[in-house]
C-alpha cells in the first residue's frame, strides 16, 4: 500500500523489510534479481508514476565531497584532556572539588560515583602546532605535525556512559544493538565502487592484552539492512577473510575446474526452474573466486616500498598492528572501497594515564599522521573523509588518588574531541568549545547524529532521505531527533 | 480479465497489487477499508494525525472514525459520499505547498494516482470505517468449493482471479526432500519411503506423521523458537560471560517432542514458577523471559540494566505472540497502532517485580538449581573417547621411544661448534632518543639523552649455524655510572621493563611476523612486600608478555644490585635462515617512568624445554654431550635421570607425539567440562519478589524518569479484560491464548506457514499492525488460526494440514507466464524456491555424509570455526577450541552461541540479541566461500568420497560403469536423485582434472583429505571424489528448498 513496500520489498534480501528510498541501482540489485524482465519494467513504469515527483532517490543526491570514509575508531574513550582539549586554568584548581555548578548532576559510573570529584589537570604538556596553532598534547608528536590538515571538533556530545551502549550509538546512532552501522548505511545508500572487494571493510588492531571491551560484531553489523552490507572483517592472519583460503592440497586449477562444473550444473538447473536466484548464485561464486585473489593481493604489503614503512613507523611492519592497518586502509582507499573502519581498542584509562593512555598514543600516533600525509601525497585525501574518535570522553576528576601517578579518569559523555580530515572538511581549524573544566560544551555542541549527518552530507547524501523501512517504520542513521549538518567545518 | 485487449492495464494493476503484498482492489472490486485505506492513512497521515498525541500538530485525528468525520472548525476531513466537501481529498490533490498533504517536509510520499483512486472510490462509496483487520477476532471463513483441501481451495480462489493455475506435483524425491527439510531441517531422516514409490495420500500422510514424531523435528522446531527467544550461551555485553541456561534449550526440544500444546507452552514459559505445585521443569520453562542480554559492565547502574530487561520481555512478547512492534511504545504512544504508553507500561508491570537486581555473569538471580538428566550419557560417550585418545597418545609415546633410541644410537659423534646460547651483536634503535654502544661481549650500554620512557629495538642478523629460535634471554647489569649504581641511568636506579616483543623479518620481506611467547622466568623479581613509590603492579617478569604497560618486570627492593637474568620461551620454535632479522623490543612504558635499562645483553637459544623454561637454563642435551665427552667411549650408558630428561626434551620436538598429546589433553578438558556440567546448573528463571515494585510510565522510555503510576493490565485494543481478571503472569499467558485474542493464533500459524513456505501469509511476521503487510490470503490465515485454536493449539496438526495440501506438494518450477504475472510468488501458483538456512546446510552435510551424531540435548558443543575467531574479537579473553570426537558432529541447535561473536559459519542467521522472527536470505560471495571452505562441509565431502569409493559395484570390469555407479550413489546422498545424462558430462570434466592432478601429487592428497578429524588418505580416487562431492554440496539445488 505504499511505494516503499510495493516497489522495493524483496524476497531475496530480507523477507519483510523494505528499503524506503534508495537509488535505482541498489534497487535493481536488490529487488531485480527475482523479477522477470516484463514485470520489472511494469513495476518501474509504475514507480515513475507512483512517485509523483519523479524517481526514487539517487544517492548521492547532493554534490559529494568525499567518495569514501576511513573511520579510525578509538575504542574505550580517549582522554580529550590529555590529547586535545587544553585547559591551563585547571592547574590552579588541581585537587579542588569539581563545582556542582559545573557537574550539574552528571551521572557517574559505579566506579567513581562514591568518591570525591577532585580536579586532575592534564598530566600531558600542551603546545601549539602549525599555522592554525592547534593545541595538542605532547603524547601525539606526529599528529601535531599534521595539525594543519585536521579539523578538531571539541564539542562532541553523547548521552551514554557505558562502553557498549556508547560505542553502539557512536556507530549506529542508537545505543541498543540492532541498527545498521554507519558503514552499512554508506554501502546501502551509495552502492559499490568495485567488483572485487566488499563495500565495507573492518580492521581490528591485534593486541596482546585482553581488552575489557570486546569489539562486538554488531559494531559493523547490518542490523535490519540486507546482510551483504555488513562490514567484512579483514583479519591479520594467513586467512585475511574467513573461509577465503581453499583447503590445503587444492590448487587453483582444481578450484577453477570445480567452479566451472558447478556453474554448468547450476546453469542447467536454471534453465529448468527459471529461478533467477541461481544466476545470481553463479555470479557470487565467481566473485568469491576473484576475491580469493584480490584480497590476498590487497593484504600483502610486499609491494610497498621501504619509504612506506618509514613513514608509518616501525610498528607498521607487524601485520595486525594499527600502523599496518593504516597502510591497508590506504590500499583499500586506492581500490575504492567505500567505507574503511579501523578499531583500536583499550583506550579505557581508568588509571595510570602516563602508561595506559601513553601506550595507546604510541600505538597510533605516527601511523594516524602518516595516513593523512600518505593520502595527501597520493591525491586521495581530497575525496577521502578521515574520522578519528572514540565513543565518549573522560572526566576532569581524577579516578583514584588524584595526585598519584596511578590516577586515571572515568568515562565522560558530555564532551569529547574527534578530528576529521580530507573529503571536504575545512582543515586547520577547531570547532566548538568546552567550558574551563572540559566538562560541558560551552559552544556549538555536536551530537553523534550531527557527526553522522555531516559525514553523510560530505558523501553527498541527505541524511533525512537515506532511510529503510523496518517493522513499519522508516529508520535513519540519524534517528528521529533533529540533527544538523555542521556546515562550519565544511570547506 | 480475460480480454486480451485489456491485458496491459490489468497487468499493471496486478503486478502492483501482487508485489505489494496487499492485493489492492481492482477497479471492479469494492475498496476494503482495512486493506486499502487504513494502511494509506497510517503511512501518510498518522504520524501527525494518529494515536500519538505528542506528535499531533492539530486536533485532527484520522485514526478514529468519529474524529475523521467530525466538523473541525471549518472543515470535515472525510464526508461520506461527498468528495468535494472532504478536506482530506482536497488536501491530497492540492498543489499548494502550504496545503498539500502529506506536506513535503514530512518526507512522506505523496499519494499516487492509484492510491488517490482508491481514496476517491472509498469516499464515494460512503467511506465505510472498520478496525484494522488484525484486531478483529478471526472467524472461520467458509471454504470455497474449489478443492478438497481447504488450503488448496483458498489458494485456487486467488489464482483463478488472475487466471493462474497451481503447478503439477513436484517429483517424488523433491516432495520428500522438501518435507524433510521443513519438518526436520535435514534432507532426509532414516527409513523414509522409497522415492520410486507412488506417493499416495496414505503413504504421504504416514511420512508426515513419521517426520513429525522424529526427534529431529523437535530440534528443528527448537531452532525456530531459540531464534525467537534470543537464546544464547553468553550474556552479550561487556565481558560476555558464559551462562548455564542450556537445560532450557532441552526443555524446548522436549516440549516440541511431546507436542506440548501451544497454550500450555505459553503458560509454562510465562508463569511456570507461579503454577500450583510447579515442577522444576515448569520453573525451568520461564528461562524464556531471562534469555535477554545482560550487562555487567563495571560501573553500570544495575537498575538501568534491570529496566532494560523488563522492556526486552515486553518487546519479545509483542513480537512473538502478538506480532506487534511494541518497542516503539517504550518512548511514546504508538504512532500507528492503538497502543498507548500506559498500555505498554501496564504490560511491563507483569515483569517488573521479578526478584532480580540487574546484575549479570553468575550474579543474575533468580536462579533455579537444576541438574540436567542429559549429561550422564554424554559423559559415558566422552569417557570412552578419552580412553581412545589416551591409548593413542600412549601408542605414540611408545613409537617415540623407539625414535628416541634410534636417535641416541645415531649420536656417534660429538657435533662440532655446538652452542647452547647464541650471544649476538645487535643494531640498536630507540623511539624516544636514547643512544647506545655495544661492546665486544655484545653488551649494550645506553648513553646520551635519558627520556622519561623509551622503547628499545634490538635487531640481530641470524648467523650461520642458528637454524631456529626457541627462546631468548635477557641479562641486565648494574653499573656504577647508573643512578645509585643500579640498572637505570635516572630515577632511583631501578628498571621497569613493561613489555617485550619479538619479531622476525625474513630475508627479502618487508614485513615482520610477530612471535608469541608463552613463558618468562627471572632469577629475581620484586618482592611483593616491597613498598616504595613504584607502582605495586611492577614485579613479575611474566607480566612483560601481555604488553600492558601498567605491569611488568622489576628487581626493585633487592638488597644489593647484581646481574640478573630472564628467560623467555617462544610458543613454538621459529625456523630462521642466515640473514633473517630478529628484533627484540624492550618496552619501558611504566607509569612512573625514569626506569629504562642502562646495560643489558640478549642471547638466543635453539633448544626446547629446560634451557628456555627454567632460569637456570640447564640443557639435557648439553649434559649428554658433556657426559659423552667425559666418557672413554662413545655410547656408554648414560645415567637414567639424564636419559629421562633427554627423552622429555626429545619428545617436545616429536610432532606425531605432540599431536596425540594435544588431542588427549583437549579431550580431557572436554571431559572435565562435562563433569562440571553434570552438577546442578544455575538457570536464570522467573520468580516474584516478596515486595512488588512500583510501576510507572517511563518518560520517553528513560529508565530513571518515572512518570504516572500504572497497574498491571492488558492492552484493551487487543482484547479488553478487566484488570482484576488479569492479575498475574498466569492470566497474562491465558490472555495471550484466549480464543478472543485476535492476534496470537494468527501470528503463530503465520510462523508455521513461514516454516513450510519460507515466508508467511503475512510477509511481516513481526508486525501485524497497521504498518505491517496485509495478508496475501486473509481468509486462509483466519481459517488456519481458527483451526489451530479448535485443535487445542496443536502445532503439529497445523503443520500436517499444510503438508497434506496439494499447494504444498506442487512443483517449484516456474513458467515464464507465472513469473511475469506473479514474480514474487505471492499467490503460490508454484511452490516457493529459496536457499535454506545455513544451520540446515550444516546439519544436512553431517546427516548425508554419515558423520551425524543424533544425540539429543546436553551442554553446548563447539563446531569447527576458523582459528582465532573468538580471540581476535575479545582480545584473547576467549579462545575457541572446537569439540573433538563425536561431539563435533552434533546438530547446530547444540552449538555454543557467544553473542559477541555468533558462530561464523551461520550466515544470514538471527543474531540472538533481541527476538527475531523474520527470515534473512541473501546471496553473497562470502556465503559461497563458507560453503566451499568450511571444515564441516569439507569433512562431509571427504567422508562421502571415502564411502563412494567403498561402494560395492556389481560390474567390476567396466571402469565407466564403476564410476557411474559411484557417482550415482553420491548424487543420491546429496541430491536424492540420479544425475541426468547432460549433467554427467560436467561432472566427468571435473573428475578428470582432479583425478589427473592427484594421480601425480600424492602429497596433495594427504593434505586435502586430512580434514576435520579424518586421517590422511593416499588414494587419488578419494581425493577426486572429494572434489566432486564438494561440488555437489555447493550446487544451488543442494542448498535450496525446491
Amino acid at each position: 500500500m505504499n511505494n516503499g513496500r510495493r516497489m522495493l520489498g524483496s524476497e531475496r534480501t530480507d523477507a519483510n523489510t523494505t528499503p524506503w528510498a534508495v537509488h535505482r541501482r541498489a534497487f535493481l540489485c536488490q529487488a531485480g534479481v527475482n523479477l522477470g524482465g516484463a514485470a520489472l519494467s511494469v513495476l518501474l513504469a509504475e514507480r515513475g508514476q507512483a512517485a509523483g515527483q519523479g524517481e526514487a532517490i539517487h544517492f548521492p543526491n547532493l554534490p559529494p565531497r568525499a567518495k569514501r570514509v576511513i573511520f579510525l575508531t578509538q575504542s574505550g574513550g580517549p582522554s580529550q584532556l590529555e590529547l586535545f582539549d587544553y585547559k591551563p586554568q585547571l592547574y590552579k584548581l588541581a585537587g579542588t572539588e569539581l563545582p556542582d555548578s559545573v557537574r550539574q548532576g552528571q551521572r557517574l559510573t559505579g566506579m567513581t560515583k562514591d568518591q570525591k570529584q577532585l580536579i586532575l589537570p592534564s598530566i600531558a604538556k600542551f603546545s601549539r602546532h602549525g599555522y592554525s596553532g592547534a593545541t595538542i598534547g605532547e603524547w601525539l608528536p606526529h599528529i601535531a605535525k599534521v595539525a594543519d590538515e585536521l579539523c578538531f571538533v571539541k564539542s562532541m556530545v553523547t548521552d551514554q556512559i557505558n562502553h557498549a551502549p556508547a560505542m553502539t550509538k557512536f556507530l549506529t546512532g542508537h545505543q541498543l544493538p540492532g541498527r545498521p552501522s554507519f558503514g552499512c548505511w554508506a554501502s546501502y545508500g551509495l552502492g559499490s565502487m568495485n567488483r572485487n572487494l566488499p563495500d565495507y571493510v573492518v580492521l581490528i588492531s591485534k593486541m596482546k592484552r585482553g581488552s575489557d571491551q570486546p569489539l562486538y560484531d554488531h559494531y559493523w553489523g547490518s542490523g535490519f539492512l540486507p546482510s551483504r552490507h555488513q562490514g567484512v572483517k579483514l583479519r591479520s592472519s594467513s586467512e585475511p577473510v574467513l573461509y577465503l583460503n581453499d583447503p590445503e592440497g587444492m590448487p587453483r586449477s582444481i578450484r577453477r575446474s570445480m567452479l566451472d562444473g558447478l556453474s554448468q550444473l547450476n546453469q542447467q538447473r536454471f534453465e529448468r526452474s527459471q529461478d533467477s536466484e541461481i544466476e545470481t548464485r553463479i555470479e557470487q561464486y565467481e566473485m568469491a573466486f576473484r576475491m580469493q585473489t584480490s584480497i590476498p593481493e590487497l593484504a600483502d604489503l610486499s609491494d610497498e616500498p621501504e619509504s612506506t614503512f618509514e613513514l608509518y613507523g616501525p610498528d607498521s611492519r607487524r601485520p595486525g598492528s594499527y600502523a599496518a592497518n593504516c597502510i591497508l586502509a590506504r590500499r583499500l582507499a586506492e581500490r575504492d572501497v567505500r567505507f574503511i573502519q579501523l578499531f583500536h581498542p583499550d583506550w579505557d584509562h581508568h588509571s595510570r594515564l602516563s602508561s595506559w593512555c601513553v601506550s595507546r598514543c604510541v600505538d597510533t600516533d605516527q601511523a594516524s599522521a602518516a595516513l593523512i600525509v600518505d593520502l595527501k601525497q597520493r591525491g586521495l585525501l581530497d575525496d577521502t573523509l578521515v574520522i578519528w574518535g572514540g565513543e565518549f570522553g573522560r572526566g576532569v576528576a581524577g579516578q583514584g588518588q588524584w595526585d598519584s601517578p596511578e590516577a586515571g579518569r572515568d568515562h565522560h559523555p558530555r564532551c569529547f574531541t574527534v578530528w576529521l580530515s580530507g573529503g571536504g572538511i575545512r582543515s586547520g581549524m577547531s570547532y566548538g568549545a568546552t567550558d574551563d573544566f572540559s566538562y560541558n560544551v560551552a559552544e556549538n555542541p555536536v551530537q553523534v547524529r550531527d557527526l553522522h549527518a555531516t559525514a553523510l552530507h560530505l558523501l553527498g547524501v541527505d541524511h533525512e532521505l537515506l532511510s529503510y523501512r523496518f517493522q513499519g517504520l522508516d529508520f535513519r542513521l540519524t534517528g528521529v531527533e533533529p540533527s544538523r549538518v555542521v556546515r562550519d567545518i565544511i570547506a | 480479465m480475460n480480454s486480451h485487449r485489456l491485458l496491459p492495464r490489468v497487468l499493471v494493476v496486478l503486478a502492483v497489487s501482487i508485489a505489494s503484498g496487499a492485493p489492492i482492489a481492482c477497479s471492479n472490486e469494492p475498496v476494503v477499508f482495512s486493506r486499502d485505506i487504513l494502511p494509506l492513512l497510517s503511512d501518510r497521515c498518522f504520524n501527525c494525525h494518529g494515536p500519538d498525541e505528542a506528535q499531533r500538530v492539530t486536533d485532527l485525528r484520522l485514526d478514529t472514525e468519529s474524529d475523521a468525520k467530525f466538523m473541525h472548525e471549518e472543515y470535515v476531513a472525510i464526508v461520506p459520499g461527498n468528495l468535494e466537501e472532504s478536506e482530506l481529498w482536497r488536501r491530497v490533490n492540492s498543489t499548494d505547498p502550504d496545503k498539500q498533504m502529506p506536506p513535503k517536509d514530512s518526507h512522506r510520499a505523496a499519494f499516487t494516482e492509484l492510491e488517490k483512486s482508491l481514496v476517491r472510490r472509498w469516499i464515494e462509496a460512503g467511506a465505510p470505517w472498520g478496525k484494522h483487520w488484525a484486531f478483529e477476532p478471526p472467524q472461520r471463513p467458509s471454504v470455497p468449493q474449489l478443492a478438497d483441501h481447504p488450503i488448496d481451495a483458498f489458494i485456487r480462489q486467488k489464482l483463478e482471479s488472475v487466471s493462474l493455475q497451481s503447478s503439477p506435483p513436484a517429483p517424488t524425491h523433491t516432495q520428500l526432500r522438501r518435507l524433510s527439510w521443513d519438518l526436520t531441517g535435514m534432507s532426509k531422516v532414516a527409513d523414509g519411503p522409497d522415492p520410486k514409490t507412488n506417493l499416495t495420500a496414505d503413504i504421504w500422510s504416514a511420512e508426515v506423521e513419521r517426520l513429525l514424531a522424529s526427534p529431529q523435528h523437535a530440534e528443528r522446531m527448537a531452532m525456530w523458537w531459540l531464534d525467537a527467544a534470543r537464546y544464547s550461551d553468553s550474556d552479550g555485553f561487556q565481558a560476555d560471560a558464559t551462562r548455564e541456561n542450556w537445560p532450557w534449550r532441552d526443555w524446548v526440544i522436549d516440549a516440541f517432542h511431546n507436542n506440548m500444546k501451544f497454550d500450555q507452552f505459553t503458560l509454562e514459559q510465562f508463569a511456570g514458577d507461579l503454577l500450583p505445585d510447579a515442577t522444576p521443569e515448569q520453573i525451568l520453562a520461564t528461562c524464556f523471559h531471562r534469555n535477554h542480554m545482560t550487562n555487567g559492565e563495571g560501573g553500570r547502574d544495575p537498575n538501568e540494566s534491570r529496566v532494560d530487561y523488563v522492556i526486552d520481555r515486553v518487546n519479545t512478547m509483542g513480537t512473538v505472540w502478538l506480532g506487534l512492534t511494541l518497542g516503539c511504545v517504550q518512548c511514546h504512544h504508538h504512532k500507528f497502532d492503538p497502543i498507548t504508553q500506559q498500555d505498554y507500561y501496564s504490560l511491563a508491570a507483569y515483569f517488573n517485580s521479578i526478584d532480580e537486581d540487574g546484575k549479570a555473569g553468575m550474579s543474575a538471580k533468580p536462579y533455579l538449581k537444576y541438574r540436567s538428566p542429559r549429561v550422564a550419557a554424554r559423559m559415558v560417550e566422552m569417557q570412552s573417547f578419552v580412553i581412545q585418545c589416551e591409548q593413542a597418545e600412549q601408542l605414540e609415546r611408545d613409537l617415540a621411544t623407539q625414535r628416541f633410541n634410534n636417535w641416541l644410537k645415531q649420536r656417534t659423534q660429538l657435533p662440532t661448534n655446538y652452542r647452547l646460547w647464541w650471544t649476538l651483536s645487535p643494531e640498536m634503535a630507540s623511539s624516544d632518543g636514547t643512544h647506545f654502544t655495544v661492546n665486544a661481549e655484545n653488551i649494550v650500554q645506553a648513553t646520551g639523552p635519558i627520556p622519561f620512557q623509551d622503547d628499545y629495538r634490538a635487531t640481530f642478523t641470524v648467523p650461520e649455524g642458528l637454524e631456529r629460535i626457541s627462546g631468548w634471554s635477557l641479562e641486565v647489569y648494574p653499573d656504577p655510572q647508573h643512578a645509585h649504581g643500579k640498572y637505570a641511568r635516572d630515577g632511583d636506579g631501578n628498571f621497569v621493563l613493561s613489555g617485550v616483543r619479538l619479531q622476525i623479518q625474513t630475508t627479502g620481506s618487508r614485513t615482520q611476523r610477530e612471535v608469541e611467547m608463552t613463558s618468562a622466568k627471572a632469577d629475581y623479581e620484586r618482592d611483593p612486600k616491597h613498598k616504595s613509590e613504584l607502582d605495586s603492579r611492577y614485579g613479575p617478569v611474566i607480566m612483560t608478555l601481555n604488553d600492558d604497560a601498567r605491569d611488568g618486570w622489576t628487581t626493585a627492593g633487592e638488597e644489593a644490585p647484581s646481574e640478573h637474568r630472564a628467560v623467555f620461551e617462544l610458543q613454538r620454535p621459529e625456523t630462521v635462515q642466515v640473514g633473517d632479522r630478529v628484533t627484540i623490543m624492550l618496552r619501558h612504558r611504566s607509569t612512573n617512568g625514569h626506569a629504562n635499562l642502562g646495560r643489558f645483553r640478549i642471547s638466543f637459544c635453539a633448544q626446547r624445554g629446560e634451557p628456555v623454561r627454567t632460569v637456570v637454563g640447564s640443557s639435557p642435551l648439553s649434559e649428554f654431550y658433556e657426559h659423552q665427552r667425559q666418557s672413554d667411549t662413545i655410547q656408554t650408558e648414560i645415567p637414567e635421570a639424564l636419559r629421562q630428561r633427554l627423552f622429555e626434551q626429545f619428545l617436545l620436538d616429536d610432532e606425531d607425539y605432540q599431536t596425540a598429546l594435544r588431542r588427549s589433553t583437549i579431550v580431557n578438558q572436554q571431559l572435565k567440562q562435562l563433569q562440571q556440567e553434570s552438577s546442578p546448573r544455575n538457570i536464570m528463571v522467573l520468580s516474584e519478589r516478596a515486595m512488588s515494585r512500583e510501576n510507572h510510565v517511563l518518560v520517553r522510555g528513560v529508565w530513571d524518569a518515572p512518570g504516572e503510576s500504572v497497574a498491571r493490565a492488558v492492552p484493551p485494543a487487543v482484547l479488553d479484560l478487566p484488570a482484576e481478571q488479569v492479575p498475574t503472569r498466569i492470566e497474562l499467558a491465558r490472555w495471550l491464548v484466549d480464543r478472543r485474542n485476535p492476534l496470537t493464533a494468527r501470528v503463530v500459524v503465520n510462523h508455521l506457514w513461514q516454516i513450510m513456505f519460507g515466508r508467511g501469509l503475512v510477509r511481516t511476521p513481526e508486525d501485524f499492525g497497521v504498518q505491517g503487510a496485509f495478508p496475501t490470503h486473509p481468509q486462509l490465515l483466519d481459517w488456519l488460526a481458527v483451526e489451530l485454536m479448535d485443535s487445542g493449539w496443536d502445532l503439529r496438526h497445523i503443520l500436517k494440514v499444510i503438508a497434506t495440501s496439494e499447494t504444498y506438494r506442487q512443483s517449484s518450477d516456474a513458467s515464464s507466464n507465472a513469473i511475469s504475472v506473479d514474480p514474487e510468488n505471492l499467490l503460490l501458483a508454484r511452490a516457493p524456491r529459496y536457499r535454506l538456512p545455513a544451520w540446515m546446510l550444516r546439519d544436512n552435510a553431517l546427516a548425508i555424509s554419515g558423520l551425524y551424531n543424533p544425540v539429543i540435548g546436553g551442554p553446548p558443543v563447539k563446531p569447527y570455526q576458523p582459528d582465532g575467531v573468538w580471540a581476535e574479537i575479545t582480545m584473547g579473553r576467549f579462545d575457541y577450541q572446537p569439540s573433538l570426537g563425536p561431539e563435533q558432529y552434533r546438530r547446530t541447535v547444540y552449538a555454543f552461541w557467544r553473542r559477541s561473536i555468533a558462530p561464523v559459519f551461520l550466515f544470514d542467521s538471527a543474531q540472538r540479541r533481541v527476538c527475531e522472527v523474520a527470515q534473512r536470505r541473501t546471496n553473497t560471495p562470502l556465503q559461497a566461500l563458507t560453503l566451499l571452505n568450511d571444515t564441516t562441509m569439507l569433512e562431509a565431502a571427504r567422508v562421502l568420497a571415502e564411502r563412494a569409493t567403498a561402494e560395492k559395484v556389481e560390474v567390476t570390469d567396466n571402469p565407466q560403469a564403476v564410476w557411474e555407479s559411484r557417482l550415482s550413489w553420491l548424487s543420491q546422498q546429496v541430491l536424492s536423485r540420479e544425475l541426468e545424462v547432460v549433467e554427467l558430462k560436467a561432472v566427468s570434466d571435473v573428475w578428470d582434472s582432479a583425478k589427473m592432478y592427484y594421480a601425480t601429487h600424492p602429497e596433495a592428497i594427504a593434505l586435502l583429505t586430512q580434514v576435520g578429524q579424518q586421517p590422511a588418505s593416499t588414494s587419488p580416487e578419494v581425493a577426486g571424489w572429494m572434489i566432486v562431492a564438494s561440488m555437489l554440496l555447493n550446487l544451488d539445488e543442494a542448498m535450496t528448498h525446491e
